[in-house]
């Protein structure tokens, strides 16, 4: 199979057409696997580039790094736990096969993503630069919308057809939904915190430009947004 | 039939298969009775040992000891009256049937205070030790307390659950099974009170040397001491109300 | 974003050169009624440390049905084995916050206080399931303890890249604390799911003693994590002088917390 065909089969995983990604998941094939990371990574780049772009081109390239990153470290980091939760709540399936589920869905983030990415990019080079946007607050915040919109996007659309191969492998709706919930929230705990130590993708005007904070092990996505609402309720 | 044999009939008890029951109280057989006082002496011993090693070591052994004692002697200076009230009270036991249903339930009760062994260990070890000074320490005496009495609570009204059924089968009526069961537990507590008063102490205070019987081994009894707390209790409040 | 393209109905692929799609073999066969040991998988004895853990995963039935063949220490070994070894790799994760001695003595208490734990409540379990008149061999429900302890670790270690990268971040004692006594909280409910669907399997229903068990279980967990104190904070001693109940050594280390005590 050539990389041509492999990348033929991105829009059966978009359409969502399981019982084609479930054979797929069973009999995993090296070159299927290249590609569908490929499209992850170079998807999620592409959209990393033009969120940083809005700061600095150094900023993109760094984005177009970490992004990617992000998604990998969050499946990787999670496929041990992934893969022990899906037997657990009623969907019987390996680590291999958890693994490849999740990679799908990251694939059809990073596809929609790299297919929003230009269209960010035309946004973004028609607002004005972020070291001057205060002034220009409404183009800030609609550039931000847009930001979060995409990515909120790519992402329920990768778990909605997440959860039609999961009601497949599974062979109930309300498994699958179980699965599907308890994947999520794993997912978003691991990933918040990966997104948070690898921080930052659009960048500070006030601050340089740089691959990490100084410190990015220090403190916690969570322990800051503890803090900022005790601020808020408290002070 | 070996003791292996007899110790795999322990469940049987605890589930309270009665058919199964009643024909064991009803043929006596030396080596069930032997397996029974083996469960029944080990149970209470190492429950024992867990109530005293919160005091010291050497407690635990003179408690190990003390504890089944208190059973086997409450089971034996009971088993004339107890056999004795049963017929009386409409129930169709020998002594020998009654003494060994009482036996059965003390062995029931003993298995699972011994089970529970461990538990009140791991409580004593997390309790620091008793000092009336700390309000922690005498808080945790009160939850050692309470654990222990919960304990010894469950082990007796399971013990007589399972009695319960046994003396139904032999018995003329519904009511006369609880009447016979309330007279053996009457005198049971009686007796096994004043053993436990005769045999103190089982935990200790910290003030005292660890001892295997207190000194005034017979002076007094239990209900003399309680009737005089009472007594202490209401002649105050009658003065603090003059 | 509400319009979210609707997801259509499953043509028939084309366009690929693809097999056709065997639905049977896609879609995994419905659990089969009856006890343990009516599929024939189920027989297959369990032997070697991954397949335990993977079978305690996929096929607990299988797990189930064994614990009732003869030979069954050998896979209670295992179980014990595959949650000494588990505890002992997630102790590791926990040391890592604090470093230094912690590194070996976070995980020898974690692993020690488990079986510890397990040790101390077994003869309980076994005493209330006579009394709810389950008819069960003592054999079987070291067994089923042992699965409990190894479902629980395992899925512990499941969690160990999660818990570690917070420990890298943070230095908040009280936000490691919460995070592994969640994490403990998930695990050991699915270890419970696991032991009363086992005891339903080999026809020994008793629920009300079994929650009773669960709650002294539970309790003496929690209170391991004060009598063994440090697991994931420091201290000169390795086992605490002072007795104290867990809840008042919790409410210390958050006021400890507060007042800016890290692990440094």
């Amino acid at each position: 199979m050539n990389a041509t065909t492999l990348l033929q089969q991105v829009p059966v995983l978009l359409r969502g057409e399981t019982a084609q990604v479930t054979l797929w998941t069973e009999t995993p094939s090296p070159a299927r696997v290249a590609t569908w990371l490929a499209v992850t990574v170079g998807g999620s780049s592409a959209f990393g580039a033009a969120m940083g772009w809005w700061r600095a081109p150094e900023q993109a390239l760094f984005t177009a790094v970490k992004l990617p990153l992000v998604l990998l470290a969050t499946g990787l980091g999670n496929a041990l736990l992934n893969a022990m939760l899906a037997p657990l709540l009623g969907v019987n399936i390996g680590l291999r096969q958890s693994l490849l589920a999740v990679l799908m869905s990251f694939t059809i983030a990073g596809a929609i993503l790299g297919g929003v990415a230009p269209l960010l990019a035309f946004v973004i080079w028609n607002a004005p630069p972020l070291a001057h946007s205060t002034s220009a607050g409404t183009t800030h915040a609609f550039i931000l919308i847009t930001i979060v919109a995409a990515i909120a996007f790519a992402g329920i659309a990768a778990n909605l057809r997440l959860l039609r191969l999961l009601e497949r492998l599974g062979g109930s709706a309300v498994v699958a939904r179980r699965v599907l919930v308890a994947w999520l929230s794993v997912n978003l705990f691991l990933g918040s915190q990966v997104a948070w130590i690898l921080r930052p993708f659009v960048g500070t005007p006030g601050l340089a430009v740089q691959f990490l904070r100084d410190e990015p092990f220090k403190g916690s996505f969570y322990e800051a947004v503890f803090y900022s609402l005790r601020r808020l309720f408290l002070d | 039939m070996s003791v292996a044999t007899n110790l795999a009939e322990i469940p049987v008890l605890l589930r309270g298969e009665t058919v199964m029951v009643t024909t064991w109280i009803d043929r006596w057989d030396r080596r069930r009775a032997g397996t029974w006082l083996l469960v029944l002496v080990t149970g209470a011993a190492l429950f024992g040992a867990a109530i005293g090693w919160w005091r010291a070591p050497l407690q635990a052994l003179f408690t190990a000891t003390k504890f089944p004692l208190v059973l086997l002697l409450t089971a034996l200076g009971n088993a004339l009256i107890n056999a004795m009230l049963a017929p009386l009270l409409g129930v169709n036991l020998g002594l020998r049937q009654s003494l060994l249903a009482v036996l059965m339930s003390f062995t029931i009760a003993a298995a699972i205070l011994g089970a529970f062994a461990p538990l009140q260990w791991f409580v004593g070890w997390n309790v620091p030790a008793f000092n009336l000074e700390l309000s922690s320490a005498f808080l945790g005496y009160r939850f050692m307390q309470f654990a222990t009495v919960s304990f010894i609570a469950f082990a007796g009204v399971m013990a007589n659950m399972r009695l319960l059924p046994l003396l139904r089968a032999h018995a003329e009526s519904d009511g006369a099974a609880w009447r016979v069961l309330f007279a053996w537990l009457a005198v049971n507590l009686l007796l096994g009170s004043q053993i436990c008063w005769m045999l103190r102490p089982f935990v200790g205070r910290p003030q005292d040397p660890v001892t295997f019987l207190g000194a005034g081994l017979f002076q007094g009894s239990f209900y003399e001491t309680v009737f005089e707390a009472v007594r202490a209790v209401v002649l105050q409040q009658a003065e603090v109300q003059q | 974003m509400t319009n979210l393209p609707p997801i259509p109905p499953e043509p028939p692929f084309s366009g690929l050169p693809t097999t056709p799609v065997p639905i049977a073999a896609a879609v995994p066969s419905p659990p089969l009624p009856g006890v343990p040991g009516t599929d024939p998988a189920e027989r297959v004895p369990i032997g070697g440390f991954f397949a335990a853990s993977e079978a305690i995963l996929r096929q607990p039935r299988r797990v189930w049905f064994q614990l009732t063949q003869d030979g069954q220490v050998r896979l209670t070994f295992l179980l014990l084995g595959i949650a000494l070894a588990c505890a002992l790799a997630y102790g590791l994760v926990v040391g890592t916050f604090s470093g230094g001695n912690q590194l070996w003595a976070a995980p020898l208490k974690i692993a020690g206080g488990l079986i510890l734990s397990g040790l101390i409540c077994l003869p309980s379990l076994y005493i209330f399931a006579c009394l709810s008149g389950a008819h069960t061999r003592l054999a079987e429900v070291c067994g089923l303890v042992a699965g409990l302890l190894a479902l629980t670790t395992v899925l512990l270690i499941g969690f160990a890249p999660v818990a570690w990268v917070f420990s890298q971040s943070t230095e908040s004692l009280a936000a490691m604390g919460v995070l592994h006594l969640a994490f403990a909280a998930i695990a050991i409910r699915f270890g419970m799911k696991f032991l009363a669907r086992g005891f339903e399997q080999l026809n020994a229903q008793f629920g009300g003693g079994l929650r009773v068990w669960t709650t002294i279980f539970v309790l003496v967990l929690l209170q391991m994590t004060a009598a063994l104190r440090p697991i994931l904070g420091t201290s000169e001693d390795l086992l605490p002088k002072e007795k104290k109940f867990f809840l008042s050594h919790w409410t210390e280390s958050l006021g400890l917390t507060d007042s800016g005590a890290s692990r440094r």
